[in-house]
């Protein structure tokens, strides 16, 4: 018998296809369908968001306000309970549904910043308030975060993030590597930021109209925005990275409702003087 | 952000490095196989005509293969959709062309010209472990018929 070593053609076990336009059409495909996934969850729980009652929301928030309280320096006193009734006044401003409590607390800490979380708790930090020249100022920065507490928005926020997390999560259980996992990580990041500015616009303009209809004008509601700006300069985030549309555009924002509703003639209210005694 | 930059030059080193390692070595495997080309290789048990004299030698041949961090994401991606895993296939292609191939060579330092009931076995040494390098071994061995002066 003879026998023969005949030679074998290349490719019959390779794929001749280029290796990056099939990595390039999965990650396409993955980016989609995630883009797609975070996008229906995201109007999901908008809307479902509404039929969950205030007072579950409180329960929620009593482990975490318990946390905050411990963590930060959060300081009773007098600037609490200035703080406390000015909310109270911009809550019956904005009308509020009766079940939404407001709970105002001042933070002992440099940090320019204030923010609404689960349960109607707003924390405000000093740095912020030494920073504010008048009450509407003031005022602005809290109703716009009384206005986050009315549109759910801290409910959705986590309710988005649990969401999209664990539905993330059991793709990439599917996908059984850690690797996937971290790809669509990376999609996310991107994706889930915008819906969050949409929520800031919505409670700048509510922002605006409990202004008009407390004080009778919206005067001074851009200087807190005008202190942001100050403060971005130097360290500018691109706009689609950055949580909060970009303080220019809200400027611009507050501009135009000014002229809409003729509301730029007033006079602005001091703040006690003891404000920035420590 | 920051995890983001890593991830990136990650992908491109892996992509880089492995393209590179892998021409050079189809390159170095096109070249080999044809100066081994006169050792024959048969899966039968049973001895070709002719060599019912010979002394009948076991030879094999053992090479592990590492996956570049590209083709692991690659594949990680693929494992969503399902289809050809076309990182993995040229993987596997080099890893038993190669274990043939240094079993040919041991066989020829042997003298031998044939080599019959040729088995391949195939291990993957991360057995699917989480964030464990992906790497392949591959076992070639057969028995070496060495004719007798």
């Amino acid at each position: 018998m003879e026998y023969q070593n005949p030679k074998i053609p290349e490719g019959i076990n390779v794929s001749q296809e280029h290796p990056l336009k099939d990595f390039f059409i999965m990650l396409l495909g993955a980016g989609l369908i995630i883009a797609g996934l975070i996008f229906t969850l995201t109007l999901l729980a908008g809307s479902l968001v509404r039929y969950v009652p205030f007072e579950l929301e409180q329960q929620l928030a009593a482990s975490l306000e318990q946390e905050l309280v411990e963590t930060e320096t959060v300081k009773p006193g007098r600037h609490q309970q200035y703080l406390q009734n000015l909310a109270d006044r911009l809550v019956i401003a904005q009308q509020l549904p009766e079940a939404m409590k407001i709970t105002v607390h001042y933070m002992d800490g440099d940090e320019v910043n204030a923010f609404a979380t689960l349960g109607g708790h707003i924390f405000v930090y000093r740095g912020l308030l030494e920073k504010m020249p008048n009450e509407n100022a003031l005022a602005m920065v809290l109703a716009h975060e009384i206005a986050h507490i009315k549109h759910r928005d801290p409910l959705v926020a986590t309710g988005r993030g649990l969401t999209v997390g664990l539905a993330l999560m059991s793709l990439a259980g599917i996908a059984d590597s850690a690797l996937a996992q971290q790809v669509i990580s990376q999609v996310s990041l991107l994706t889930t930021l915008g819906f969050s500015r949409e929520m800031e616009r919505a409670a700048d303009n509510e922002a605006l109209l409990t202004l008009k209809q407390h004080y009778g004008h919206t005067l001074a509601a851009d200087t807190v925005f005008q202190i942001f700006n100050d403060l971005e300069d130097g360290q500018g985030l691109p706009a689609f990275l950055s949580t909060h549309p970009q303080s220019t555009d809200r400027i611009e924002v507050i501009d135009h409702f000014q002229h809409r509703h003729g509301s730029h003639q007033g006079t602005l209210t001091p703040l006690p003087s003891w404000f920035n005694e420590p | 952000m920051f995890n983001l930059i890593i991830f990136l030059s990650l992908l491109i080193l892996g992509y880089v490095f492995g393209r590179m390692a892998e021409s050079r070595h189809f390159k170095s495997i096109l070249n080999r196989e044809e100066q081994l080309r006169d050792i024959l290789t048969f899966n039968e048990r049973t001895l070709p005509p002719g060599y019912e004299q010979a002394s009948g030698e076991l030879v094999g041949g053992n090479v592990v293969i590492s996956i570049d961090y590209f083709k692991q994401i690659s594949a990680g991606l693929r494992n969503l959709f399902g289809g050809r895993v076309s990182a993995y296939e040229t993987l596997i292609e080099r890893a038993r062309r190669e274990a043939i191939l240094r079993m040919k060579q041991e066989a020829r330092l042997k003298g031998a010209s044939k080599i019959i009931n040729v088995r391949l076995e195939t291990a993957s040494i991360s057995k699917g472990g989480q964030d464990q390098i992906g790497s392949v071994e591959v076992y070639a061995y057969g028995t070496a018929l060495i004719p007798t002066p």
